[in-house]
């Protein structure tokens, strides 16, 4: 089954277990997202039953409670069970950290534009009769709306910064000690806590502290065991009622299986499967956030598929029966976020990272039969969770890897997410992790870094708005949208007599915005101390030793905090047009060309031609690109300097869509931008000016330093699938991949340009101005194009040819 | 040493570099489109690669008849056309300073050729060399024909193959054998289009006899240099995709002992956009490119005949 061999390409007979993925992946697609607020009702309860104990004791006690009266429900064809609430697909409200902000959206939650979540009736009452009044005052969310610093919330109101995100949902961006829990099971876990807590002594000063953490740990224990038993107990019952004997037999085995794990250590494939999901619904239910990655699934699962396989237990198609049902159930949640932070990152994104491939502990290749599946399941459920990652170590992993790689590109699902193994490493020993763990790295979300059981951080803290940065420059510390004067006043533009001064100046605002976010982030830090996550730090080896919440820091590794830039392109662009155009060419003085942006180029038609054909990023032209390397070296070096009380402050460049609604914010740039239009996405070139075809975006790309971007950076990339139609052509995009990891390059993934996509273009040009094609021998814009070659495109996205250019 | 500096600023006439392909030869290439041939084949998706002069190109569709450029031309070649839509160039009265495509912000003027020399081009070669060495590409010299400009593609070739880059060059051989011989020593792999074996029909069509070409690629084939010859043919539906032109071509490949296998290319008309642009009569606008089917169909016909040559074809690179 796993495809070890090269094989060529042909349509693949679809295996018999594919008809239970396709029933349960239809289950999904046809369930519109609610929210669900019977386990916020549960915490609410357990909360107040609870009063007068430690913070983290009330959040176990109310955490247990979940477990033992939430809504535990088996639905048909499933093999994997569990859910974090009581619906199949729903979003859960953290009411201990943020219960207002459904309060806010009690009235567009179920119609708003990005993702919408149903509001029934009956939840509803639940949260204006039971949640609200208790939680009035007490959110997170409410202590940061107080304390947020005067110039951070400027910043933030008038789009410069985003910074409320972890304001509005729990820790996340974190990868749990799964292994040491599969491996071990809850009671080699209990068996540890209550070691340290035998060696507390109640009349040393700090011993008490640790002592009702350690109970608080036992109680999160014991609500993730009997919430396990209570889905065997339903198992049980189904199965009595059954009349299927095919599925009477299923449910057997399921309530054997959860009877068995999480408290014990798994023995099988399918125990380790169940264990690992069990607990992520655990986490999920503790705090509702994005990016609970499961990691490395291909190296910690392996001991027990090969095990498996060995013995004749399993074959290799049950094993992706089970690996694909786990899949399904990866999708079934959605994130609840407010709609501010849905807009900047659409889609119910709970980026629940699984990677595959790289190196293993000892640096060699770590490419196994597991590492084939992981892709496969994608392959074959093509949701959108879980979020596909893989460490692809140019110099140890495979081909034959690589190329199965490819194969899952070709299919257009934008996964995997590419990531260079020796860039991911680099960035966790910039992490200030030794290299003999680094190797175990793992990405984390979108195309950040961590390390499984041991690393605590925000990944993506806040953003920072790198157009409003050029803006800023230009008019003196004014915001354009407001007219306000917002940041430092770095001197009239007009007045700088070389480009020395004038990148000093987008240097200094940069700075600025920086501190206002750090400023902001301490702020975070504080309040974060007040949302413990005893289920999560369970399987945190350190949190138990410290007796020290992943919250208050326990983890083995404490990193400060991420921040993300968005709009890398349109910063580079614009600083290299002014260089090129004012101070090199001297094509247009600085007046005139503040002037064009002022009328969004409206009547200066002959400037912005100027703007637009001055060195662009995404070209391999080291004018634009050393400006590129200049200013993410000062970025990074900036971002460093600060220290949180928990680390090293961390840059990352990965907007998830935050590009379009900062861009909102930002009129036109010297880059040729016209004004309110999307910034650039990640490390990619701005749409439509990369016309040097993709050896030129990735050498330009090469000129950021990556592996200094400890939080990730992430690069687009389209590709047309004339390209991936071949054996050539598969070969030749394993070659590029190849390529940009020796440039160094960290991150890349590919959104395959459909027919559908060049039939809208047709249609509706000036929606897809910037979409390029090749054409034979040279790279156009589509839309340019006379009919009769577009048509031509448009044929041989099915039929290709080579092209006699 | 003088020799040396001579060949860096020799300068060559190009259309354009295309980077990282891979339809011209192994791996991932960057393609060199020189300017100018003597051939004027009625199928060629490069029209803009036929003259030797710098030519200009207009998109109507683009064109916003500003007037910027009717301005600017110190020949007064251009005027408004009669709707009003668009200019009209007289291509008589245009001297080819090109103010025009200067001035022109809807991009609807292009203007095609450029000058470079060795050095330069080697420093844009050079930006890939990480791509040749995962792919096993390198540089391909196409056109255009590139052996118009012998010295300037020799000179190429030789710091790309004393550099370690993989060299190939596509010609229709209708050269001076010269002109050939003076890039051998450093080429990879020669890619040879043959139109046509019957030597009217070849006449008819390209104009010129096929004479020269075939005699070329017997005397390349014999000499002791080390590269591989890939013969092309563009499948032109109705022209040379016959039974007994196809057995022709494979008939005179046998006898070719560098031959490494023949490349079935599929008639397309991705290049009719370029004539509307230079204002040419595209002569194949009724002749509609060859089925998937029927390309796989002739390559099936020649694997037939069982020379041992390798037949690939458009669809299916293997």
């Amino acid at each position: 089954m796993p495809q070890t061999k090269q094989k060529k390409l042909e349509a693949r007979v679809e295996p018999t277990y594919m008809k239970r993925i396709h029933f349960l992946k239809q289950r999904v697609l046809d369930t519109q997202p609610e929210m669900d607020l019977e386990n916020a009702r549960l915490l609410t309860k357990g909360f107040r039953e609870a009063e007068g104990e430690p913070l983290v004791m009330r959040k176990a006690r109310a955490f247990r409670n979940q477990c033992c009266e939430k809504t535990i429900k088996i639905w048909d064809e499933e093999l994997i069970v569990g859910c974090s609430g009581s619906k199949i697909r729903a979003g859960i409200l953290c009411a201990d950290s943020c219960w207002s902000v459904l309060d806010k959206e009690l009235d567009t939650i179920s119609s708003r534009k990005y993702d919408p979540f149903n509001l029934k009736p009956e939840d509803r009452f639940a949260f204006e009769e039971e949640i609200r009044p208790y939680w009035k005052g007490r959110s997170n969310y409410e202590e940061w709306l107080a304390q947020i610093p005067d110039e951070t919330r400027v910043l933030r109101d008038n789009g410069v910064v985003y910074i409320d995100r972890k304001a509005v949902r729990g820790w996340g961006e974190t990868t749990a000690g799964y292994e040491w829990l599969i491996k071990e099971g809850l009671e080699g876990i209990i068996l540890s806590i209550k070691e340290r807590k035998s060696k507390l002594d109640l009349t040393k000063p700090g011993d008490f502290e640790k002592d009702y953490y350690l109970k608080s740990l036992l109680i999160a224990a014991d609500g993730i065991a009997r919430n396990a038993e209570r889905y065997a107990e339903e198992a049980d019952k189904l199965a009595a009622a059954e009349d299927n004997p095919r599925r009477k037999k299923e449910l057997i085995e399921i309530a054997e299986v959860c009877r068995r794990v999480p408290m014990k250590p798994a023995r099988t494939f399918r125990e380790a499967l169940q264990s690992l999901y069990f607990y992520q619904t655990m986490i999920f239910m503790e705090q509702n956030a994005a990016s609970y990655n499961p990691g490395r699934m291909d190296q910690y699962l392996w001991p027990f598929y090969k095990a498996d396989i060995d013995a004749g237990r399993i074959t290799p198609e049950q094993a992706q029966e089970l690996l694909d049902c786990l899949w399904i159930k990866f999708s079934e949640p959605c994130l609840f976020q407010d709609a501010q932070t849905a807009e900047f990152a659409a889609g119910y994104p709970m980026f629940q990272n699984v990677c595959a491939g790289g190196v293993d502990e000892a640096g060699k290749d770590a490419v196994n039969d597991l590492s084939y599946m992981i892709l496969q399941a994608t392959m074959d459920v093509q949701l959108y969770q879980p979020s596909l990652s893989v460490r692809y170590s140019v110099s140890k992993n495979p081909n034959s890897f690589l190329r199965k790689v490819v194969e899952l590109i070709r299919l257009g699902t934008g996964f995997p997410a590419f990531h260079n193994d020796d860039i991911g490493i680099a960035m966790l020993m910039n992490k200030g992790v030794p290299l003999r763990e680094a190797y175990n790295w793992n990405p984390c979300g979108c195309v950040e870094t961590n390390l499984e059981g041991r690393m605590r951080q925000y990944t993506a803290l806040a953003d920072i708005n790198l157009g409003s940065m050029v803006e800023f420059t230009l008019l003196n510390g004014i915001n354009r949208k407001s007219g306000l004067i917002i940041s430092e006043r770095t001197g009239e533009p007009k007045e700088f007599t070389s480009f020395d001064q004038f990148l000093q100046a987008v240097k200094s605002q940069i700075a600025y915005a920086t501190r206002a976010v750090i400023a902001g982030s301490h702020v975070i830090d504080e309040i974060g101390l007040n949302r413990p996550v005893p289920a999560l730090s369970l399987t945190f080896r350190d949190c138990i030793e410290n007796a020290k919440d992943y919250a208050w820091g326990g983890a083995k590794y404490n990193v400060g905090n991420g921040i993300i830039l968005i709009g890398v392109a349109d910063l580079i662009n614009s600083i290299t047009a002014v260089k090129y155009l004012v101070y090199d060419q001297k094509l247009v003085p600085m007046e005139q060309l503040i002037e064009a942006l002022d009328h969004d180029f409206c009547g200066y038609e002959e400037i912005r031609k100027l703007c637009l054909e001055a060195p662009k990023y995404g070209n391999d032209d080291p004018y634009a690109d050393e400006i590129a390397g200049e200013i993410f070296t000062y970025i990074a070096d900036e971002i460093e300097r600060y220290e949180s009380k928990f680390g090293k402050m961390t840059p990352g460049i990965l907007p998830v869509s935050g590009n379009t609604p900062f861009g909102l914010e930002v009129g036109a740039l010297p880059s040729g931008r016209k004004a309110w239009q999307p910034l650039a996405d990640g490390v990619s070139p701005s749409g439509g000016t990369d016309l040097n075809g993709p050896s030129a975006v990735i050498k330009s790309v090469a000129h950021i330093p990556h592996g200094r971007f400890v939080q990730g950076t992430l690069l687009n990339m389209k590709v047309e699938p004339a390209m991936l139609k071949t054996e050539n052509g598969i070969t030749q995009l394993m070659a590029l991949l190849k390529s940009l990891c020796s440039l160094g390059v960290f991150h890349v993934q590919f959104n395959v340009i459909d027919q559908e996509t060049l039939i809208n273009a047709q249609r509706e040009p000036e929606k897809y101005k910037g979409l390029l094609v090749r054409v034979a021998g040279y790279t156009a814009y589509f839309v340019e194009l006379g009919k009769d070659v577009q048509d031509e495109i448009i044929g041989r996205t099915v039929q290709h040819g080579i092209s006699t250019g | 040493m003088k020799d040396t500096l001579k060949k860096k600023h020799l300068k060559g006439n190009i259309i354009r570099i295309e980077r990282s392909s891979i339809h011209d030869g192994q791996g991932l290439r960057t393609v060199i489109f020189l300017k100018g041939c003597q051939l004027s084949c009625p199928w060629c998706s490069t029209p803009e690669s036929q003259s030797f002069e710098f030519e200009k190109g207009y998109d109507q569709r683009l064109c916003t008849a500003c007037g910027r450029c009717i301005e600017s031309c110190p020949e007064n070649a251009i005027t408004l056309s009669d709707d009003g839509l668009g200019v009209i160039t007289d291509r008589d009265k245009c001297v080819g300073c090109f103010r025009c495509f200067e001035v022109c912000q809807a991009n609807a003027v292009k203007k095609y050729g450029f000058t470079m020399t060795v050095d330069d081009l080697m420093k844009e070669i050079s930006k890939d060399e990480i791509f040749y060495f995962h792919s096993g590409g390198g540089i391909t010299l196409s056109g255009g024909e590139p052996l118009c400009q012998p010295d300037f593609c020799a000179a190429l070739l030789e710091k790309c193959k004393i550099n370690g880059i993989h060299t190939a060059l596509e010609s229709s051989l209708y050269t001076p054998y010269s002109s050939l011989d003076t890039v051998l020593p450093w080429l990879d792999h020669l890619y040879a289009d043959l139109k046509h074996m019957d030597n009217q029909m070849h006449t008819l069509w390209v104009g010129a006899s096929n004479q020269t070409t075939l005699d070329n690629l017997i005397k390349a084939d014999q000499t002791s240099y080390h590269f591989g010859e890939i013969i092309r043919i563009p499948l032109i539906p109705g022209y040379n995709d016959t039974d007994s032109n196809l057995a022709a071509t494979l008939g005179f490949c046998t006898k070719l002992k560098k031959i490494k296998e023949i490349e079935l290319l599929p008639y397309h008309r991705l290049g009719s956009d370029t004539y509307r642009l230079l204002g040419l009569d595209y002569r194949c606008r009724d002749l509609l490119p060859p089925s998937e089917e029927h390309v796989k169909e002739r390559a099936e016909f020649m694997n037939s005949l069982l020379t041992g040559i390798p037949i690939r074809s458009g669809s299916e690179i293997t």
